[in-house]
C-alpha cells in the first residue's frame, strides 16, 4: 500500500464512522419511536403558513450578486493562502504584492457598496 | 490501490460529465457538475497537489456551482426550453461528429505519447511543498499576473453593477445602427 | 524539473521590477482606479468628464511608451524573461493605446446622448487596454493567459451595453460563449503544452520543441492553441459570433473589437508561433494557411452580400484578418521569417487605422440618417463632401488601393508571402490576390452610393458632426494618407530580432 493511500486511510474510516454513527442513531430512534401517521403531520411546516406555488420558482437578481461577491473573495482567498503559509519567507515584498491585491480588490467592493449594490431593497 | 483509487474518480468525473449535458433538469445538471468537480479534486489528491484540491472544492465545487444555481433560479426552471426543436437541422451531428472527432484526436494522441514523457520525480512527501511551490511562483514569476488578476476581479464587480442596476432613463435607439 | 523548483525554493530572492518598463501598465491601473471613483463622487450631469479623463489616463500610459522608444536601444526583461518591454512590445503598445483613445472620441456622444453607464463603460474599456497593454509583452502561457482573459472580459459586457436592446444582448450573449469555449480550447492546449515540455516560459517551450521531434500531444497542443487564437481573430470556421457581435454592440465598440481585440489576437498567435512553436512549421503553417484561405474567402463572400454597412464592415474585417495570417502562414519559410513579424505589424497599424476611419464615418453619417443600410450613404458627398472624401479615403485604403496605408499593408503581406518561396506561399498569394479583386468590389459599391446616387427621401440637411467624432476622423484620416505616402516611418517597427532576442541569450 503506497504512502498516499496509507495518509488518507484516517480519511477513509472517519468518514465510515461518520456513516456508521449517523445510521446507528436513526436506526435506534426508528426502532423504538411511536409511528402514526397522518396527512396533517406529512406537510411541511405542520403549524406554519400553506406553501404557495411550486418549489421551482424564479428568484431574484439580488441573491445573484451575494453569490458572485463571494465568489470574487473566495479566490481571493485562495490566492492568500499560499502567501500565508509562508509568510515570513516572502518579507517586505510579499506585503507589499499582497496588500496591492488586497486594496484593488477592495476598491471594487467600495465601489459595489457605493453603488448600493450591498443594499437589500 | 491507486488505480482503483484513479478508476473511482474517474467514473465520477464522466459520469458527471455526461449527467451535465443528458440531465432534463438544470439543477441536476449543476449537481452532476459538483460530481465531476470532486471527481477532478480526487484526482489532483491522487497527484498529491493537496492545495489544488481544497481550491478545486472550495472554490469551484463550493462557490462556482452555487453562483450557477443561483443564475439557474434568476432564469427560472420552470420556463426551460423545449430542446426537441431544432432551428439549424445539421448543427446536432455536426456537433457529435466534431465531439467524437476531438475525443478520437486526443485519445489518440495520448495514446502514441504514452512513453515519451518521462515520469518527473516524485514531490517531496510533506503535503506543504505544493503550496509553497505554488507561492514562490506567485511571488517571483509570476508577480505581475498575479496582480492583475484582481483587476478582473474590478471588471466582475463593474459588470455586476452594470447588469442588475436599473437604467435610469431610456435612451432612444441611436447608438446603434440597425436596420 | 519539479525537484530542480524544490531545490530552490530556499534561494527566493525579491524579482527586480523595472517600473519605468512597468510605467504604462500601472498609469492605467491607477487610472482605473481613479475613473472608478470620480465616477462615483460627480454627478449625472458631469458625467462627460469622465471621457476626458479616460483620455487623459490613455496618454499619460502613452508618454512612458514614448520615453521608452526614445531610451531603450535593449530590451527590458523581467520575471525571468517572462515580461518583455522591447521594440516589438512598444509599438504595439502605442497601437492599442492609439486604438483606445481614437474609441473614446467616438464613443464619447454615443454614451452621453444615450444615458449609460459612461463611468463603468470607460472603466471597463480601460481594463480591456490593460490588458492588451499587457499582451504585447508577455513571454508566458500564464501571462499570456491572464492578458487574454482581462482583455476579453470586459469586452463582453461592452458588447451587450445597451441593456434594453435585444440584439445587444444577443451580441453580448454570442461574444461571450464563444469567447469563454475558445479560451477553454486555448486553455486546453496550453495545458499540453506545459504537461510536455514542462515550462510555461515561450523561449523555454520553443528549446524544448526544437531539442527533438514533435510528439503527438504536442501536435495536438499547438493546434488547439491556434484554434483558441483563432476565435479571437475571427477566422474562418471560428468567426461565426463575429458578424452578429458587431451588429448589435454599440458601433464604437465593435471599432474596439474589430481593430483592438483582433489586434491583441494577433498579438499573442505572433509571440507563440516566434518565440514557442519556431521549429514546429509542420504543423502550425498548413493549419494558418487553410485559416487564411478560408477566412479571406468567406468573408469576402460574405461581405458582398451585405446590405447593412456595419455587416458589410464586419465582413470586410474577417476578410482582413485573412490578409494578416499569410505572413504567418509561411513564417517559418526562406527569408519570409524576417520579414513575417514586420508585414503583420504594419498591417494591424494601417488597418487600425483605417478601420477605426471606416467606423467613424458610419458613426457620423448614421447620426443624421438613423439608419445602417449601405443606401442610406446616398448622396453624401452633396451634402457633406468634406465626410465623402474621407469616407472614399479609407474605402479605397481597405480595399487596397496605392499610394493610400491600405497599400503598404498589403504589400508587405504579399512581398513576404513571395518571399517565402514555396509553393503553398505562390498558392496563397495568388488566391489573396483574386480575394483583394473581390473586396474592391464591395468597397467601391459603398463609394458609388457616396458619389453617385442620390440622398435617401431627398434629405440634405448637412451632417452636425460632434467635435470628438471629427478628432477621431481627423487622427485615422491622417494616419492612413501618411503611412501610405511615407510607408517608411513603420517599415523599420518590429524587426524579427526585436522579438526573437530573447532566444539567443
Amino acid at each position: 500500500m503506497s504512502l498516499f493511500l496509507r495518509d488518507y486511510l484516517t480519511v477513509v474510516w472517519f468518514g465510515l464512522a461518520a456513516v456508521l454513527l449517523a445510521g446507528l442513531l436513526l436506526g435506534v430512534s426508528a426502532a423504538i419511536r411511536p409511528s402514526r401517521p397522518s396527512y396533517d403531520k406529512q406537510i411541511a411546516y405542520e403549524s406554519g403558513v400553506d406553501p404557495v406555488g411550486m418549489g421551482w420558482s424564479q428568484s431574484q437578481i439580488r441573491y445573484y450578486v451575494f453569490a458572485l461577491l463571494f465568489v470574487i473573495f473566495d479566490v481571493e482567498a485562495v490566492f492568500i493562502f499560499p502567501w500565508a503559509a509562508n509568510i515570513e519567507r516572502y518579507g517586505v515584498f510579499g506585503l507589499v504584492v499582497m496588500l496591492a491585491f488586497i486594496v484593488l480588490l477592495l476598491d471594487g467592493l467600495v465601489y459595489a457598496w457605493k453603488r448600493g449594490l450591498l443594499r437589500w431593497v | 490501490m491507486e488505480l482503483l483509487v484513479f478508476v473511482i474518480a474517474s467514473g465520477m468525473v464522466l459520469v458527471g460529465a455526461v449527467g451535465v449535458v443528458a440531465m432534463r433538469n438544470p439543477v441536476h445538471s449543476a449537481l452532476g457538475l459538483v460530481l465531476t468537480l470532486f471527481g477532478v479534486a480526487v484526482h489532483f489528491v491522487a497527484m498529491e497537489a493537496h492545495f489544488l484540491a481544497a481550491v478545486q472544492v472550495i472554490v469551484y465545487a463550493g462557490a462556482i456551482v452555487v453562483l450557477f444555481l443561483f443564475v439557474i433560479m434568476l432564469l427560472g426552471v420552470d420556463t426551460a426550453e423545449d430542446l426537441s426543436i431544432e432551428p439549424v437541422p445539421i448543427q446536432r451531428p455536426l456537433a457529435v461528429i466534431i465531439g467524437v472527432g476531438t475525443v478520437v484526436l486526443v485519445g489518440t494522441a495520448v495514446i502514441r505519447t504514452r512513453d515519451t514523457i518521462a515520469r518527473g520525480p516524485e514531490l517531496e512527501a510533506s503535503g506543504d511543498s505544493n503550496i509553497r511551490l505554488l507561492a514562490r511562483n506567485l511571488f517571483s514569476d509570476q508577480v505581475l499576473a498575479f496582480e492583475l488578476t484582481s483587476v478582473l476581479f474590478i471588471v466582475a464587480v463593474a459588470g455586476t453593477v452594470l447588469m442588475t442596476r436599473k437604467q435610469k432613463r431610456v435612451a432612444p435607439d441611436r447608438d446603434r445602427v440597425g436596420s | 524539473m519539479i525537484a530542480a523548483i524544490v531545490a530552490q525554493l530556499g534561494e527566493w530572492t525579491a524579482p527586480v521590477i523595472d517600473w519605468h518598463a512597468l510605467a504604462p501598465e500601472l498609469i492605467l491601473v491607477v487610472g482605473i482606479n481613479l475613473v472608478l471613483f470620480i465616477d462615483l463622487n460627480i454627478g449625472e450631469a458631469r458625467k462627460w468628464a469622465m471621457a476626458t479623463l479616460t483620455g487623459f489616463v490613455l496618454l499619460a500610459a502613452f508618454v512612458p511608451v514614448v520615453t521608452l522608444a526614445v531610451i531603450g536601444d535593449a530590451s527590458r526583461e523581467m520575471f525571468d524573461g517572462r515580461y518583455v518591454v522591447d521594440h516589438y512590445a512598444l509599438i504595439l503598445k502605442a497601437i492599442f493605446l492609439l486604438v483606445a483613445y481614437v474609441v473614446v472620441l467616438m464613443s464619447q456622444n454615443e454614451l452621453e446622448e444615450g444615458g449609460y453607464y459612461q463611468g463603468e463603460f470607460y472603466v471597463l474599456m480601460l481594463c480591456s487596454v490593460l490588458g492588451m497593454v499587457m499582451m504585447a509583452s508577455s513571454r508566458d502561457l500564464v501571462s499570456i493567459f491572464v492578458a487574454l482573459e482581462l482583455l476579453s472580459i470586459p469586452a463582453y459586457m461592452m458588447a451587450a451595453w445597451r441593456k434594453r436592446d435585444v440584439r445587444s444582448n444577443e451580441a453580448g450573449v454570442k461574444y461571450y460563449l464563444l469567447g469563454v469555449f475558445a479560451s477553454a480550447v486555448l486553455l486546453y492546449g496550453m495545458s499540453f503544452l506545459y504537461g510536455t515540455t514542462g515550462s510555461t516560459k515561450l523561449v523555454e517551450i520553443g528549446e524544448v520543441l526544437a531539442s527533438g521531434d514533435l510528439i503527438a500531444m504536442q501536435v495536438v497542443a499547438i493546434a488547439f492553441v491556434i484554434a483558441g487564437l483563432a476565435f479571437k481573430v475571427s477566422a474562418v470556421p471560428f468567426h461565426s459570433w463575429a458578424p452578429d457581435t458587431y451588429e448589435g454592440a454599440p458601433t464604437p465598440v465593435t471599432a474596439f473589437f474589430s481593430v483592438a481585440s483582433k489586434a491583441a489576437g494577433f498579438v499573442a498567435l505572433m509571440s507563440l508561433i516566434f518565440l514557442a512553436f519556431p521549429t514546429a512549421t509542420g504543423v502550425y503553417q498548413p493549419l494558418i494557411w487553410v485559416l487564411a484561405v478560408l477566412t479571406m474567402t468567406v468573408g469576402n463572400v460574405m461581405a458582398l452580400r451585405q446590405t447593412n454597412i456595419v455587416r458589410m464592415l464586419a465582413y470586410s474585417s474577417v476578410s482582413q484578418g485573412g490578409f494578416i495570417l499569410m505572413p504567418l502562414a509561411v513564417a517559418g519559410t526562406g527569408d519570409a521569417s524576417q520579414s513575417a513579424v514586420r508585414a503583420v505589424i504594419v498591417y494591424l497599424l494601417i488597418y487600425a487605422f483605417m478601420n477605426l476611419g471606416a467606423f467613424a464615418v458610419v458613426i457620423a453619417v448614421s447620426r443624421k440618417t438613423r439608419s445602417g443600410e449601405i443606401t442610406s450613404f446616398g448622396g453624401l458627398f452633396g451634402y457633406a463632401p468634406g465626410m465623402a472624401a474621407v469616407m472614399t479615403i479609407f474605402m479605397a485604403s481597405l480595399a487596397g488601393i496605392p499610394p493610400l496605408g491600405g497599400w503598404i499593408a498589403k504589400f508587405n503581406v504579399f512581398k513576404t508571402v513571395i518571399d517565402a518561396g514555396s509553393g503553398a506561399a505562390y498558392a496563397l498569394a495568388v488566391i489573396a490576390a483574386v480575394n483583394t479583386v473581390i473586396a474592391a468590389a464591395y468597397y467601391m459599391r459603398v463609394l458609388r452610393q457616396v458619389w453617385m446616387m442620390p440622398a435617401p427621401d431627398g434629405d440634405i440637411t448637412p451632417l452636425a458632426t460632434p467635435a470628438p467624432v471629427t478628432a477621431a476622423l481627423g487622427i485615422t484620416a491622417i494616419g492612413t494618407l501618411v503611412l501610405g505616402v511615407l510607408p517608411g516611418l513603420v517599415l523599420r517597427f518590429g524587426d524579427l530580432q526585436d522579438l526573437t532576442g530573447a532566444l539567443g541569450r
